[in-house]
């Protein structure tokens, strides 16, 4: 029996047989890190203020995707345009989907976001010239020959030669290794997606990571193309879903991503 | 030392039902001296595209075909929905004018064109811009930049709304996936 507290605000909620049909990284990484979590997030539809780390990373991609369609129109996209714009969206977002704030929390969380960002436009790795394959592209890849659901996803961006890079906001500098391995769900369904609406095989995949260090840093990290074992994991792990959500298997997970889980009142009451 | 040269061929061909298949091979040749690479990229062409042709010439099993749809949109390679157009007037039915088979997916090449219909789009001008954006016509757009130039002409034109002013009169093939 799952009991939950009244929520805050819920989204339409979604039935069993609609969350068999497709399934994006995220969901699929929900999915794995708490089925619980992924019950009320997904099942019930609830919906939790967003953090203020979810705003600024929302804030950050929203600039960046910007910046990346500017060069794939050959518009300028100065630094200064991209603040004015930033101030912008900062507030629009807000308007949209309240955040939740700490006390005097907002102006350090804005100058945090911006610091990113102006790091990330004076030091990217992307020339300023370069004509990207595709921006925030929305894509999905039919995997029923697997027995699997439809893949669906957007990915950050495309880069010339078909370089996928996934932008990341994080609270901690990366190791090489641990970041590919907790960004594989991800990853290795982006090369899934570009290979099934392509038909070419992904130039590499890369992260940008933008730390939220005192003094802000970018790691780069770079993958080569999917490997097999890769394509076999993410397909074991969808598999895993759908038996999952067959079963209606929601119990909970507790284990360090408790602290940063906005579902832990609902999930303490769960039996 | 060794040079490697890596050779691709792929074909998409277009069928009918709104279907495609495609057919890639790869190889890859090792060379001594720099000097063969025209000679033997020239043979792998002729080598791949052969072997390509040979077995997509095998169709294979296809989807019964679809009825005609509500908007008037036909199955098959063309379509006809009895809107007059922009562009040269010769009341061709898709962005380009000709009648070679689209590389995305029929939902998205439904999609726009209903864009360029709902819009009176000129057909040059949106043939121009996704050769600006992707450097290849509308009917090679793949499945990817197909998206992505829906997603453009979608800032371009905003989405129409329907009569009580709810909602849009276009539906995007994939939902936001977050």
């Amino acid at each position: 029996m799952i009991a939950t507290v009244e929520p805050i605000a819920t989204a339409k909620p979604k039935s069993i047989a609609e969350l068999r049909q497709t399934v994006s990284a995220s969901r699929l990484n929900t999915w794995l890190s708490c089925r619980l979590k992924f019950y009320f997030h997904y099942v019930r539809g609830i919906r939790k203020p967003k953090t203020a780390a979810l705003h600024v990373g929302t804030s950050v991609h929203g600039i960046l995707k910007l910046w990346n369609k500017a060069r794939w129109r050959r518009q300028p996209f100065t630094v200064e345009m991209a603040r004015e714009q930033f101030d912008t969206l900062w507030q629009t977002d807000q308007a949209q989907e309240k955040v939740r704030w700490e006390q005097g929390e907002e102006a350090d969380e804005k100058q945090t976001a911006w610091s990113l960002l102006d790091l990330y436009l004076k030091r990217s790795p992307i020339p300023p010239n370069e004509m990207p394959e595709g921006v925030e592209v929305s894509v999905e890849a039919d995997l029923a020959q697997h027995g699997l659901p439809k893949l669906i996803g957007i990915i950050d961006l495309i880069r010339a030669g078909g370089r996928i890079v996934d932008f990341k906001t994080v609270g901690q500098t990366p190791k090489e290794e641990k970041a590919i391995h907790t960004n594989e769900v991800q990853l290795t369904g982006y090369a899934l997606l570009y290979r099934a609406n392509t038909g070419k095989v992904e130039g590499g995949r890369d992260l940008h990571q933008l730390v939220k260090t005192k003094t802000p840093k970018l790691i780069v990290t770079q993958q080569g193309p999917m490997t097999q074992p890769q394509q076999t994991r993410l397909f074991r792990q969808m598999e895993s879903y759908v038996a999952g959500l067959d079963r209606q298997d929601f119990v909970p997970s507790p284990g360090m991503q408790c602290s940063m889980c906005s579902f832990i009142n609902e999930c303490k009451r769960w039996s | 030392m060794a040079l490697q040269l890596e050779a691709n061929y792929s074909k998409k061909v277009g069928l009918p039902g709104y279907s495609s298949h495609q057919f890639s091979l790869s190889l890859k040749s090792e060379l001594t001296d720099l000097n063969q690479v025209p000679a033997e990229a020239a043979r792998l062409y002729r080598l791949l595209q052969d072997g390509v042709d040979s077995s997509i010439k095998e169709i294979g099993w296809l989807p019964e075909a679809k009825p005609t749809n509500g908007n008037g949109h036909s199955n098959g390679n063309g379509h006809s929905n009895g809107h007059p157009r922009n562009g040269n007037g010769n009341g061709a039915q898709q962005p380009n004018g000709s009648s070679e088979a689209w590389n995305c997916t029929p939902k998205q090449q439904e999609l726009i064109i209903k864009i360029v219909d709902d819009n009176r789009l000129d057909k040059a001008e949106v043939e121009k811009l996704a050769q600006d954006r992707f450097g290849k016509g509308v009917k090679q757009l793949n499945k990817l930049d197909a998206s992505g130039f829906i997603e453009e002409l979608f800032e371009r034109y905003p989405r129409q709304r329907n009569g009580n002013g709810q909602g849009n009169g276009y539906q995007r093939q994939n939902a936001p996936a977050r």
